[in-house]
């Protein structure tokens, strides 16, 4: 099984359909058995009945230069105030905050929407808050509602489990139930239970045969199939269903954080180690390493200026160890690192990160006070210029450590959008160039740029403009013809 | 040709011996010397090696030479013969096959020199003619020319054509197998038919002289074939005879042609070179030189590229320098035109030496100083994983293709010897051994084990 990230954008696919029909006829088939052992009398309609007034359909708009691209995810509600989480694919992590318009929040098989705020994405748990009007939330239950009870024993092996999802825009969002039991339970690094078959749509709960959360779907697994045809042997295909999921995070894993609600639609603060690159290492290399029982990441570049540069990390150190406590061994390797991430995560700036690292032969301890992480590219500034035909975006942090330069004040701006067959487009300029100079001089800030590149654009008589471009470590000179 | 009947008028007379005298002897002259540049080209076979896949791999092919002096001396190309070549056998034109041997290239012209096996040479008594060359700087638009060489394997073929543009610029960074080439050099471009195999041989003016070594064509279009010029063709080719390889300066600085920005740069028409970009760390980095500057003069040497075609005598300029010269660039940057010292250094290529660990099944290439530039590394230390082969300890291990391998058991891969040697003791004594290795800037380790 492969850990893959899927989009939540629901496409229509007729084979979906026939799945889902297959999946209800499946349920009438057994639902002979299952009926005397549910409790408080309750049948598993009645509780799917109540349990789809915890999940919606939310429709939001991104805004760029060109068009207005629409997408729907699905949440689940998660308290009385309307507030929304949607899985942290559900938006684009390159879309800046001030791009995504018009939420909007539809309850299953409503053809009628409610709007909605974005509130922003949480760090540590990764989901998008979103909240909807008053006028909805009458409607909706949060799914705490469904909560175990404190001490509750986690799902078995072979538990039956089940979950909703929902179908597309053109049915309303029309409810339907899947149903499955759990196959397996494993830690990555969040316990997540992965059932036989798929249980809910990414990002809706999921719940045990008395109707009780057990967990929250997350993205689904891809699955390796042998594709045949005429004149082929089959060929070796990954599947990802990006509708419906067979995994989800235990409730453990998530009651405790719903309350991570941001302040701040930025999501910050964000806490920031500055460690660029951590790898896993394999079962073979610890072992080599003498770290029999544990895991360890190998820090690939330590960033200019960081917490983790303050506090003596060097690069090609190996972590060993948070506040004192080994990393776990964790399948896949890759784990490991979201591990670590997450441990950053959930803390905030001005906290103590405890690391120890392996450096040579040498074991040392190393305490990190964790920074604020630096503006990121979706928070950089950014201009769009018709008549050039591109959007200036201010060089950030980020840009520094993919350029290897300097991370101080560094001349220019970043192409972060060419207009198709506008003059920079015929230039030759690409998104992500580097523009360094503008008519032989260097804009020392982003509104030096673009004071520089207003004056141009409104000049009507200008013929051309030259610039200084810089691509993968080369520069070149190019001449944007205006007229 | 029969003689004309005795009885003739004198007009008619007149009018024959014009034309014994001016064109029947120069036409058998031109015969006879187009015949004999046939009798010098010969038909190369090659067998290489190619570290591909973590295995020594053996590939024949097929290209085309000409004989330029009595004792044997074969040019070609430098993709046809390079350092990789383990056999190469030539066929003369009387069909006579010989051995011979690489006496140096240089894939930035796309050249390469080749002697025969003159001893296997006097032992079978066997003859060859050889060729002399034209002058190329003569060369004009429309006049005709023949290729002659081995297209597909078709030994001793001819074909016909003019010189479509004696000056064609024609720089490409991995053209020749992989290596740089046509900084240096401009290209001649023909109609005449020149299609694979063809590659390392001549093209001649109607009376057999060497103009053009053939070296390659717009595979898919209609007679596009390009040739390098006799007049660079001369000079590599004593060079590498003389020496064996050609050692050229290097200060980093990769010019643009100045087309149409003039203007922007308030220069005078035909003046300066713009600089395009600086190779990171390159002499002209630390010097201080800048994408968007422009060079006025070097040493002295007033310089205009304002077209493409202009650039490669002005990178010969530099490139012509003793390695370790003091060079001064003037330049113009903005309003303010100022000298710029810097030192050579030796011209590298971005291809590193490589080899093949075949008991861990892995081919590697070291990173060279120009591989390190490009992708700033921080330095030359390491090899690329040019290949695994399946199921052999790299591949195990989770090694791939274009991975750098940094460290072999703590111990910093400056050469490829240090892995040579690691492997050697790995095969009388098989223990695990941990590798550093780089992926996108990532370092991993990993285990290869026995």
């Amino acid at each position: 099984m492969t850990f893959a990230p899927a989009w939540l954008r629901f496409s229509d696919a007729s084979s979906i359909f026939r799945v889902c029909r297959s999946g209800i006829a499946a349920w009438f088939l057994c639902l002979g058995f299952m009926a005397p052992a549910l409790v408080r009398g309750a049948t598993l309609p009645e509780l799917w009945l109540e349990r789809q007034k915890s999940v919606v359909a939310v429709e939001y708009v991104t805004e760029t230069e060109a068009d207005r691209r629409p997408t729907v995810s699905l949440g689940t509600v998660i308290d009385a105030q309307g507030t929304i989480i949607l899985p942290s694919n559900a938006i684009d992590p390159r879309a800046a905050t001030w791009q995504l318009k018009d939420f909007k929040v539809y309850a299953p098989g409503d053809a009628n929407s409610t709007p909605a705020d974005y509130l922003g994405q949480d760090a540590y748990t990764g989901w998008h808050f979103v909240r909807v009007n008053e006028a909805l939330r009458s409607r909706l239950v949060p799914v705490t509602a469904f909560a175990p009870a404190a001490g509750a024993k986690e799902p078995a092996l072979a538990d039956f489990v089940w979950g909703i999802g929902l179908r597309t825009k053109d049915e309303d969002f029309a409810p339907y139930i899947m149903q499955s039991n759990l196959a397996l339970i494993q830690a990555l690094p969040q316990r997540t239970g992965i059932a036989q078959r798929e249980v809910a749509a990414p990002g809706l709960p999921v719940f045990d045969r008395d109707g009780y959360l057990v967990g929250l779907a997350a993205s689904s697994f891809g699955q390796s199939y042998l594709q045949f045809a005429p004149g082929n042997r089959g060929v070796p295909v990954l599947q990802i269903n990006v509708e419906e999921s067979s995994a989800f995070i235990l409730a453990d894993e998530m009651l405790p954080y719903l309350g991570r609600v941001p302040k701040d639609v930025s999501g910050r603060p964000l806490a920031w180690l500055g460690a660029y690159g951590l790898e896993p290492m394999d079962r073979d290399v610890a072992k080599f390493l003498n770290l029999s029982s544990q895991s360890g990441a190998v820090v690939s570049e330590i960033l200019e200026g960081s917490p983790a540069e303050l506090a003596g990390l060097k690069a090609r150190d190996i972590i060993l160890a948070i506040d004192g406590k080994p990393l776990p061994q964790l399948k896949p390797d890759r784990v490991v690192v979201t591990y670590i991430e997450r441990e950053v995560d959930r803390r905030r700036p001005g906290e103590t990160l405890a690391l120890t690292v392996l450096r040579g032969p040498e074991r040392m301890e190393l305490k990190v006070l964790l920074g604020d992480e630096p503006k990121l590219m979706r928070e950089a500034e950014r201009k769009y210029f018709d008549r050039i035909g591109f959007t200036a975006r201010e060089f950030v942090y980020g840009d520094a450590i993919e350029r290897r330069v300097k991370a101080g004040a560094q001349p220019g701006v970043i192409v972060h959008y060419v207009k198709a067959s506008s003059p920079i487009a015929i230039a030759g300029l690409r998104q992500e160039d580097w523009i360094r100079e503008i008519d032989g001089a260097e804009p020392k800030t982003f509104a030096e740029a673009v004071t520089k590149l207003s004056d141009i654009e409104k000049d009507e008589a200008r013929a051309e403009v030259v610039m200084l471009v810089s691509r993968g470590g080369e520069t070149a000179v190019l001449r944007v013809k205006l007229k | 040709m029969k003689p004309f009947p005795a009885r003739s008028t004198p007009a008619l007379t007149l009018g024959f011996f014009l034309y014994v005298l001016l064109v029947l002897p120069a036409f058998s002259a031109s015969t006879r010397k187009f015949n004999q540049l046939l009798e010098s080209v010969v038909r190369i076979d090659v067998r290489e090696v190619a570290f591909e896949a973590g295995a020594r791999r053996y590939s024949a092919s097929i290209g085309s030479g000409v004989i330029l002096s009595d004792d044997g001396i074969i040019l070609t190309n430098a993709h046809v013969v390079s350092p990789r070549a383990i056999e190469i056998n030539v066929t003369l034109a009387n069909l006579e096959r010989v051995g011979a041997r690489l006496i140096g290239w240089d894939h930035w012209t796309d050249l390469a020199v080749l002697r025969v096996d003159l001893v296997e040479v006097r032992r079978r008594s066997l003859k060859f003619e050889h060729a002399a060359f034209g002058d190329s700087n003569k060369l004009y638009p429309g006049q005709e020319v023949f290729a002659v060489g081995t297209p597909h394997g078709l030994t001793r073929t001819v074909t016909r054509g003019i010189i479509s543009n004696n000056n064609r610029y024609f720089e490409d960074s991995r053209a020749v197998n992989g290596y740089e080439t046509g900084a240096f050099n401009t290209w001649l471009q023909t109609d005449a038919a020149i299609n694979p195999g063809n590659s390392g041989g001549p093209l001649v003016t109607g009376d057999g002289k060497v103009i053009g070594i053939s070296s390659r064509g717009y595979l898919g279009a209609n007679n596009l074939g390009f040739a390098i010029p006799a007049a660079t063709a001369r000079r590599v080719l004593e060079q590498l005879v003389r020496d064996g390889s050609i050692v050229r300066s290097y200060v980093g600085v990769v010019p643009g042609p100045l087309q149409d920005l003039e203007n922007f740069y308030s220069l005078a028409l035909n003046t300066g070179v713009l600089i395009n970009s600086i190779d990171p760390g390159s002499p002209g980095m630390r010097a201080g030189l800048r994408g968007g500057d422009i060079v006025l003069a070097i040493d002295g040497v007033k310089v205009d590229g304002r077209f493409p075609e202009q650039l490669p005598p002005i990178q010969n300029l530099i490139a012509n320098k003793p390695v370790g010269s003091k060079v001064t660039l003037s330049v113009k940057r903005g309003p303010d035109t100022r000298d710029f010292a810097m030192v050579t250094e030796k011209l590298e290529s971005r291809v590193g030496e490589e080899w093949a660990l075949e008991k861990w099944g892995v081919s590697v290439r070291k990173v060279s100083r120009a591989f390190a530039r490009e992708n700033q590394l921080d330095d030359e230390t390491g090899v690329i994983v040019i290949g695994v082969q399946p199921g052999f300890p790299a591949d195990v291990a989770g090694l791939s293709r274009s991975d750098i391998i940094t460290k072999i058991n703590q111990l910093p891969v400056t050469t490829l010897e240090v892995l040579k040697e690691a492997q050697a003791a790995y095969q009388s004594k098989p223990e695990p051994i941990l590798l550093e290795a780089l992926r996108n800037r990532r370092v991993s380790l990993y285990i290869l084990k026995p």
